[in-house]
């Protein structure tokens, strides 16, 4: 720093961007008692900067270095730079406090972004870089690592860190881990299927020494700190022991209780004493207690499933427990939930029963799912059980002659999410191959607003999908409506400039992506900050984009923000390989969110001292 | 045909309270939302996009913003926010100012204050002609009828008259002016004779029941704005044709009185309701209100309330607060008149039913033309 210099300090615009409002008037304060700092000022951003004005001021105040702070500072620079050489002094001399991207990007600074805008700014008086400054030092990291969520995402960065040596505890709220994943039948552009890429990775995991798996789990409770984080886990009873249980399917022949399946999404039943699907991992028989009639009675009641068992697997009376352990590093893989329909009345979902959502007809079109993976309309059907007539899908159903596909429901709609969810138009198109795959005859209309195929072959895969006679029509349609029985899609057919009111039988919804359940409560556990969408926030937007303000903590997949299977991949391996670099290493970085204003002073300072 | 562009077509219309335009990513929603949007009248969307694009010529020969009753569904489905519905309320009111050959429109829309100061000095001078006239002619304050009376029905009545018909004639005009633009504007097909004549009926029809209205999904606002429109007319027959009737007193007339107090009833209930949607602002179609539809409703309700104090006065044998009450009741009468009938908000009165008569016109001379178009092509085919 050299002495005598004359700094002017101006802070543009209004303060209430994105990341919510900045009081300008305060860091004002603070900018002017820093070393060398002569004049603050707060420029309105309606306020047109005028050079005339300004070198006015630099002259007046003898200013020769120029700070200019802001949303976005460097709209305001070149003003000053004409002002700073029209006040005879070196144009050069002009440097940058970006709000935008050291504050408000990392939104995870919910409290604490004043004092890290106003780090910004003593950064640029010190002429330090803010990264630099802002670094936290490191601690001594234990070597086990939690990923929470065992989707895609979740199963990737377990496997990566697995095969390398160290120890994972895989938590899984769900009874079977692969996630959204395994229940899709095919997968966009290359229509691989689903399961046959995924299952290997999932056996992998179930049979990999160094992969403790829990089920049925979620994580209470996060204590600690970098390097050593104390995670609380609940594990709920399976009542069936893996180890013992041969998926032989005794128990579930025997029990008397049907539910709606989750993993069908309700268009297919299963017992009370079940396997998520024919696949899972572990490959073993869960027990739903809020289903079960034993569970339910106190044990008075049932109970035929305990009795059945040959291998003698099923302990009804398990009871739940909490893990404790130790880990050094921990990767948030949580994805997401698809977004409701039933919310956007005028789409019918739940009114009309051939109106389905994606993962619906990604479950009926599987070959694992209710019809084999024949694509049929419902049929109304007696339930013998309740006496009641219920729409169900039968394998040998009718088949839709026409089925719509609506694009972006409840996604790029203000009155939803404002979000693009990124994956529904590829989706959808992969879906109105499968249609034309299975049903040559039938006809299938896409109605969208803007086709985004941005994914390497993607635009290949829409070129393809349009060469297969499905009519892609530009336009939101607007409602399905029914009459004497007939659905209708209406929209408006923006290219051609029509109304068009199309006759289908079966509408499928392409239903946004939302943060799954329980994210905000598991933000606030383990200390790291979410957009103002929901989803969990990285260290920064492009430079790294698996970290979070917390040290040891990572983000991979849809949790952090919609997108497709690959990037889902390629993020929780790089999400892997940042656990992995504190691992070897054998110290991990400290959280960012925790290293406060004097901490960076004290830092930026040191630094110019060498 | 070259198409000519006004990039500030958006800008202007923002004083037409269009706020939003440019938030439009054209997904359509509205335009199938709309249950009154159908071929080839399609709206609102593409007004959206004639906004964007500057097509002014385009906007200005089109039917569709006076197709829309406002129901607001379109501006709550919009997922942009883009305010599809208070956009076309926009165009209608830059419309009503194209219309309008003298200007004063366009004036009134874009500055309120000066429509204000209008309004003022239309009721000044409107106070002081009746003054002078009283004092002239040796009219007394405190009598009301009578050869000494201090507003002489038979002058109010030749000064109604002379008002009446002078804006009739220049709506009349503006209306000319919006069949020349729409008709005959963008070089569509021409309408024939027969099929103007065929639809006239449309005319009356629409403007008496407003049916369109009810083809909306939520049809309460129709009731609210068909009484207020048919206790306005009620009011204006009465008083431009029964004049002498309406002013006999202080007994009541009931053959002549029964019409007035159930349109004096429908006013007041109207204009209330109107006023407290717009306060209150739960609809959609009362989530944005332009100074000039405070202005209107804000007139509409003083001239129902000074014409029913007078009323009142008259019959409670108080002539003198009477006459005052009257007075006033003519300085808001006069400006209201003058400002919206053929330059305000007024005019949809009549621009409405037209432009559904027009529209049903317009498209007889398409599917007509359509017809002659395909038969060439056919045999060229063959």
């Amino acid at each position: 720093m050299s002495a005598g210099r004359r700094i002017g300090v101006y802070l543009c615009g209004r303060g209430d961007w994105a990341g919510g409002p900045l009081d300008l008037k305060a860091i004002a304060d603070y900018a002017i008692q820093l070393p060398g700092v002569r004049a603050v000022r707060v420029v309105p951003a309606a306020q047109a900067l005028d050079p005339e004005t300004l070198a006015g001021q630099i002259r007046g105040e003898r200013l020769d270095e120029i700070i200019v702070g802001g949303d976005s500072p460097g709209f305001f620079k070149a003003a000053f730079a004409r002002a700073l050489a029209q006040a005879g002094g070196d144009p050069e001399l002009i440097r940058l406090a970006s709000f935008r991207e050291h504050c408000t990007a990392d939104g995870a600074l919910d409290g604490h972004a004043l004092d890290r805008a106003k780090a910004v700014v003593a950064c640029a008086v010190h002429g330090v870089p803010f990264g630099l400054a802002a670094e936290p030092g490191t601690a001594k990291v234990s070597a086990d690592t939690l990923v929470i969520g065992a989707g895609v995402a979740g199963i990737q960065a377990s496997l990566e860190i697995a095969d390398a040596g160290h120890k994972v505890h895989l938590v899984e709220r769900r009874g079977t881990i692969g996630g959204h994943m395994a229940m899709f039948d095919k997968t966009f552009p290359t229509l691989d299927c689903a399961a046959c890429i995924l299952t290997p990775k999932m056996v992998a995991v179930g049979k990999h020494p160094n992969i403790d798996l829990m089920i049925l789990s979620e994580v209470q409770e996060v204590s600690g700190g970098p390097g050593a984080y104390r995670v609380k886990v609940l594990r709920h009873a399976t009542r069936v022991d893996a180890s013992a249980c041969v998926a032989c399917n005794d128990c579930a022949q025997f029990c008397p209780v049907t539910v709606a399946s989750e993993w069908d999404q309700g268009i297919a039943t299963r017992k009370a004493i079940y396997i998520p699907f024919p696949q899972a991992v572990p490959n073993a028989y869960l027990v739903d207690p809020a289903a079960c009639t034993w569970v339910q009675s106190g044990g008075k009641k049932c109970g035929a499933c305990a009795k059945k068992c040959s291998k003698e697997a099923v302990h009804l009376d398990a009871k739940d427990e909490v893990v404790e352990l130790t880990v050094g590093n921990i990767v948030v893989t949580t994805g997401y939930k698809p977004f409701d329909p039933q919310r956007i009345g005028r789409y019918g979902y739940r009114t009309y029963p051939n109106v389905l959502t994606a993962l619906e007809f990604e479950r009926l079109t599987n070959a694992s799912g209710p019809t084999g993976g024949t694509i049929v309309l419902k049929t109304k059907k007696l339930n013998k059980r309740t006496k009641t007539e219920e729409w169900v899908f039968e394998p040998d159903g009718p088949k839709p002659r026409s089925v719509a596909i609506i694009h972006c429901v409840g996604s790029r709609d203000r009155n939803h999410n404002r979000y693009c969810s990124r994956v529904c138009c590829m989706y959808s198109l992969k879906f109105a191959h499968l249609v034309k795959e299975k049903l040559p005859g039938a006809e299938c209309h896409e109605y969208y607003i803007d086709m985004r195929a941005y994914g390497k072959g993607y635009e290949e895969f829409l070129e393809r999908i349009k060469e297969e006679g499905i009519h892609v029509v530009r336009g939101r349609s607007a409602e399905v409506v029914s009459r004497n029985g007939q659905l209708y899609v209406r929209g408006e057919d923006v290219l051609a400039g029509k109304l068009v009111e199309n006759p289908v039988d079966m509408v499928l919804l392409a239903v946004g992506l939302q943060p799954s359940e329980g994210t905000d409560a598991l933000a606030k556990m383990l200390g790291i900050g979410r957009v103002e969408d929901g989803w969990f926030n990285e260290a920064n937007y492009n430079t790294d984009p698996s970290s979070t303000e917390r040290g040891g903590i990572f983000v991979a997949g849809v949790c952090q923000g919609p997108k497709d299977i690959p990037d889902t991949v390629a993020q929780a391996s790089a999400a892997a390989g940042r656990v992995l670099r504190g691992i070897v290493s054998g110290r991990t970085p400290g959280s960012r969110a925790e290293f406060g204003l004097a901490d960076i002073e004290r830092q930026a300072v040191a630094l110019t001292h060498p | 045909m070259a198409v000519r562009a006004n990039p500030r077509l958006i800008d202007d219309l923002q004083r037409y309270g269009a706020e939003d335009v440019s938030k439009c990513y054209h997904c359509g929603n509205c335009t199938a939302a709309c249950q009154l949007s159908g071929q080839p009248f399609l709206f609102p969307r593409r007004s959206m996009r004639a906004l964007q694009m500057g097509l002014e010529q385009r906007l200005r020969s089109s039917l569709d913003p006076w197709l829309c009753y406002y129901c607001g569904d379109c501006s709550e489905q919009c997922p942009r926010g883009a305010d599809p519905g208070e956009t076309m309320m926009s165009i209608r009111r830059w419309l009503t100012a194209q219309y309008d050959f003298t200007g004063i429109s366009r004036l009134f829309y874009r500055s309120p204050v000066t429509q204000v100061v209008a309004m003022l000095a239309i009721a000044a001078l409107t106070g002081v002609g009746f003054v002078v006239h009283a004092a002239l002619q040796g009219g007394h304050l405190s009598i009301y009828d009578g050869p000494q009376a201090f507003l002489p029905e038979g002058a109010v009545h030749v000064f109604d008259w002379a008002m009446g018909g002078g804006l009739f004639a220049l709506l009349l005009v503006n209306c000319a002016r919006m069949w020349w633009f729409t008709m005959r504007g963008e070089g569509g097909p021409r309408a024939s004779v027969t099929a103007y004549l065929r639809n006239l009926v449309l005319l009356p029809v629409h403007f008496f029941t407003q049916q369109r209205y009810r083809q909306c999904k939520n049809t309460g606002p129709w009731g609210v704005h068909l009484a207020l429109m048919l206790s306005y007319v009620t009011m204006l027959v009465l008083i431009v044709f029964f004049l002498p009737e309406m002013q006999h007193g202080p007994d009541v007339r009931w053959g002549v009185h029964v019409f007035g107090y159930l349109a004096a009833i429908g006013l007041l209930a109207g204009t209330i309701l109107a006023l407290r949607g717009r306060l209150t602002r739960q609809a959609a179609h009362h989530q944005h209100s332009h100074a000039s539809d405070w202005i209107f409703l804000g007139m509409l309700l003083a001239l129902a309330v000074t014409g029913i104090v007078q009323h009142v006065l008259h019959r409670a044998g108080l002539p003198m607060a009477a006459n005052v009450a009257y007075l006033v009741h003519l300085m808001v009468v006069a400006p209201f008149e003058i400002t919206q009938v053929p330059f305000g908000k007024w005019s949809h009165m009549a621009y409405r039913p037209l432009a559904i008569y027009l529209a049903a016109v317009q498209a007889a001379a398409q599917a007509a033309t359509a017809q002659v178009v395909e038969q060439p092509a056919t045999s060229v085919r063959a």
